[in-house]
């Protein structure tokens, strides 16, 4: 029996040495250390400053009951469609015919006429991003008045409870593990930096971390000024540069494909590819927050769905994979198959949040090797 | 001066990274054992009662066997999603003679009372997982007990759970029943081979890894030794301990067996095993880690490695750790399944019904099973030097063994007597793209790649 020495605080899971960094950082700042200091500066050293992504979710613009953009109510899932599918009648049914059917359907979709009422996004409000630079019927129109915002997926995703907050289960709970798992650690590094407010040139790029996050006393927000090393090791996947510029406080980039780490209750190992994509953060010394938008890989998308979310846990939220994969289908709007001319990825956003961290490359590796194995010392 | 930094930089990494590539590749063996090493792990000796025996196995370590030399089991109480399954401690065998024929619902979301496939060759949970039957005259030994069965014959029981044999044992040694390692989340109730305590002091574990028999701490941290101490002295100084934490032995703590201990310095004790001391490695952050040997002369302990795989199959990096892979560099996978019966009985062996495979790897279409999960193929003269690893004939039509003489047999690689697969939708070497593939990740009916260690976990999956 394998003993649990993981401390639970508010949201945030914890292992015991990732403790031990946590009061290792808060040492240094007790004693004046230079991370204190670079902290107290806004964490912008030789030019550099970065940040660790500490939330995640689809952008979904939600009204009040969703009246607005779900008039219909919600969309139902594997439990409600396998009752209209076999009503309770005391008909004997095979297993083969039932429950081995309806999982063969999620691991081989079809996009044949949906036979289920599905409901999509009505109106025209969503959150996101002008992708492609057009203004056309599809498009929705930001809350702040931004016309030609491209968000697909939330037109395909918007009515499954499963994805709204803050009660979705994905929507909970794909943010929580992307806390609590390293595996998930991504982080961006903004290089010749000028001024956090205004620089025509700066760059970013993307990491993954291999530490864990520097939980508050609240365990749900968390705390700027910690470190991250870089995972050179087996994340080469997840390194990609951006050329971008900071105005009024806010840096944009220019579009590049990214791979995103994404797994759930970690029984997978999946990813997350978003074709295109681009960043819109608003940046802080002690963070930033914003939107990135792109065309999300649809069969990368659902792949990722079903290996880390069972048909069990889509069922708390009414999520129907296959519905869905045809409404991805239907819905998608970039990068065509150039045999098929069908579209393989979805126009999308997502809402996030980063906290400043310190960003340790290899050659900085044996220096925090040090640093925890002091704190060791003194935790003792 | 900056772009000369960044480019140092850049030197630095792609150096790392091309180091890191060949280690991967180069020292695919550095996981296993060869089948002429004839490392086993020590155990604790115990009274048992007459006709059973200990037999060393190559996954699993020391088991017991019955006088038979069959391999002997346990099924523990496990939960499922809507209720527990299993043999209670120090309570009655659940698994009897009855022939299940619905679901039991414990797996939601599918409603419980639908009719099992294939019910006219469903065997029952005491036709696959055969009792331990004591005599009339057997009598109760140390942790040995004697359990009344429904039909008022007696069981032997070990520990408090009821004893069984598993029908796909055929050697002494085989443990294709069932497996110590972690419980996967939301697998089926499954059965574990019981065996007798390894032979190691207080504060130390043995945790069975895709690697083989992992020695952790008390925490479950892994447990290193490096190249160039002596027996009896530690030469990891000041600055190597910043690194590498010396495993202290208590004051009264005794040398045993394998087991050794020298004064580090005066009046401090460390353990050695096997005639090398043992550390933690500090940067270790998940359990089990195999992290620290990544540095050169540092190696995890192991009391013994499981066996080397076919030859010329490969180890490749992932974005998570190492997995498996055939002679091209594509990932291995394997297939597991249990069904959703109270018995929970398997479903992942030829000789088992095909019929949930053939839904997940080809939405009920065995052709298209064979295109999209394809078993991974022996040459014709394959031959496998451990009982763990072998190959066997498959009927491509049905899923099961083929019949002797059946010319359009596939001849296929298996592990635990299992055949092992690729995914039509993985590219290159390291792709992992069906990994968790199926119901419940692939835990229940799908497919789980062969992680050798994974990074991020705790190697146990």
């Amino acid at each position: 029996m394998k003993r649990d020495l993981t401390v639970k605080i508010g949201r945030s899971v914890i292992g015991p040495r990732v403790l031990l960094v946590a009061a290792m950082s808060i040492a240094i700042c007790g004693a004046g250390g230079a991370a204190a200091k670079d902290a107290a500066a806004g964490g912008l050293k030789d030019r550099t400053i970065g940040y660790v992504l500490t939330n995640k979710y689809w952008a979904i613009h939600q009204t009040p009951g969703a009246k607005t953009e779900c008039p219909m109510g919600f969309n139902d899932g594997p439990r409600e469609q396998f009752k209209l599918l076999f009503p309770d009648n005391g008909e004997k049914r095979t297993l083969l015919k039932t429950q081995l059917a309806r999982e063969s359907e999620v691991w081989f979709p079809t996009t044949s006429k949906e036979p289920y009422p599905f409901y999509e996004v009505t109106g025209g409000i969503s959150i996101g991003m002008n992708l492609d630079g057009k203004v056309d019927d599809n498009d929705f129109t930001s809350p702040d008045g931004v016309e030609g915002i491209d968000n697909q997926l939330y037109r395909a995703i918007g009515c499954i409870a499963n994805y709204r907050g803050p009660d979705g289960t994905l929507y909970h709970f794909t943010n929580k593990y992307y806390q609590q798992h390293n595996y998930n650690r991504v982080l961006i590094e903004l290089t010749g930096v000028d001024s956090l407010t205004s620089d025509s040139d700066v760059t970013v790029t993307t990491y993954r971390g291999l530490d864990g996050l520097l939980a508050d006393a609240t365990g749900s927000d968390f705390m700027p000024g910690g470190s991250q090393r870089v995972d050179m090791r087996w994340g080469e996947e997840f390194i990609q540069k951006f050329n971008g510029k900071i105005v009024d406080g806010i840096v944009t980039t220019e579009a590049a494909d990214l791979v995103l780490p994404q797994t759930a209750a970690f029984q997978d190992t999946t990813i997350q590819t978003i074709r295109g994509l681009r960043f819109q953060l608003k940046l802080t010394p002690d963070g930033a927050e914003g939107l990135m938008a792109g065309y999300t890989d649809v069969g990368g998308f659902y792949y990722q769905l079903n290996a880390a979310w069972s048909t069990h846990l889509q069922s708390y939220g009414q999520l129907s994979s296959p519905s869905l994969y045809r409404a991805l289908h239907r819905l998608a709007d970039g990068y065509p198959d150039p045999e098929t001319g069908a579209n393989t990825a979805i126009s999308s956003a997502l809402d996030v949040k980063f906290t400043q961290v310190f960003i340790l490359h290899p050659s900085q590796e044996v220096a925090a090797k040090v640093r925890r194995q002091s704190n060791v010392a003194l935790v003792q | 001066m900056r772009p000369l930094r960044s480019m140092v930089n850049f030197i630095m990494i792609a150096t790392l990274l091309a180091a890191i590539g060949t280690v991967a590749r180069a020292d695919s063996v550095q996981y296993l054992q060869s089948a002429d090493n004839p490392t086993t792990e020590d155990f604790v000796r115990e009274s048992m009662p007459p006709g059973f025996s200990v037999e060393a196995t190559e996954l699993e370590g020391p088991v017991f066997a019955d006088s038979r030399s069959r391999t002997l089991y346990r099924w523990h109480l496990q939960s499922l999603r809507n209720g527990d399954t299993g043999d209670r401690r120090d309570g009655a065998s659940a698994c009897n003679g009855h022939i299940y024929r619905e679901s039991s619902g414990l797996m939601s979301p599918y409603p419980a009372g639908l009719l099992l496939p294939e019910l006219d060759k469903r065997l029952s949970c005491a036709d696959v997982w055969p009792p331990v039957i004591a005599t009339a005259n057997s009598v109760p030994v140390g942790k040995w007990t004697i359990i009344k069965r429904e039909n008022s014959s007696r069981q032997w029981a070990y520990d408090g759970y009821p004893l069984y044999t598993s029908i796909l044992d055929r050697q002494r040694g085989d443990v294709f029943g069932g497996t110590r390692r972690r419980e996967k989340s939301d697998a089926p109730a499954v059965r574990e081979p019981v065996g007798p305590s390894p032979n190691i002091p207080p504060g130390f574990r043995v945790n069975t890894v895709a690697s083989g028999r992992l020695l952790v701490g008390h925490e479950g941290y892994s447990i290193y030794f490096r190249d160039g101490d002596d027996s009896d002295r530690s030469n990891c100084d000041q600055a190597c301990t910043r690194n590498w934490e010396p495993v202290l032995a208590p004051e009264t703590a005794q040398a045993q067996g394998e087991w050794s201990i020298f004064e580090r310095s005066p009046g401090i004790k460390q353990w050695a095993f096997r005639k090398k001391p043992l550390y933690t490695h500090t940067a270790d952050q998940k359990f089990g880690s195999l992290v620290g040997s990544d540095v050169p002369g540092w190696h995890n302990v192991y009391t013994q490695r499981a066996p080397i795989p076919p030859e010329a199959f490969t180890v490749q990096d992932t974005r998570s750790g190492h997995v498996l892979a055939d002679a091209r560099g594509m990932t291995i996978y394997i297939y597991n399944c249990g069904d959703d019966a109270l018995d929970q009985l398997a479903c992942d062996h030829p000789d088992t019904t095909q019929v949930y495979r053939f839904a997940i790897c080809g939405g009920g279409d065995p052709a298209r099973c064979l295109r999209t999960w394809p078993p991974v193929l022996a040459p014709k003269d394959a031959k496998s030097e451990s009982r763990s690893w072998s190959v066997m004939d498959i009927d491509p039509k049905t899923g099961h063994r083929a019949v002797p003489g059946q010319t359009d047999a596939l001849r296929v690689w298996a592990f635990r007597d299992r055949p092992v697969y690729n995914f039509a939708g993985d590219r290159k070497p390291g792709d992992i793209a069906g990994d968790a593939w199926g119901e419940f990740y692939g835990n229940r009916n799908g497919f789980k790649a062969f992680w050798l260690r994974d990074d991020f976990r705790n190697n146990d999956e």
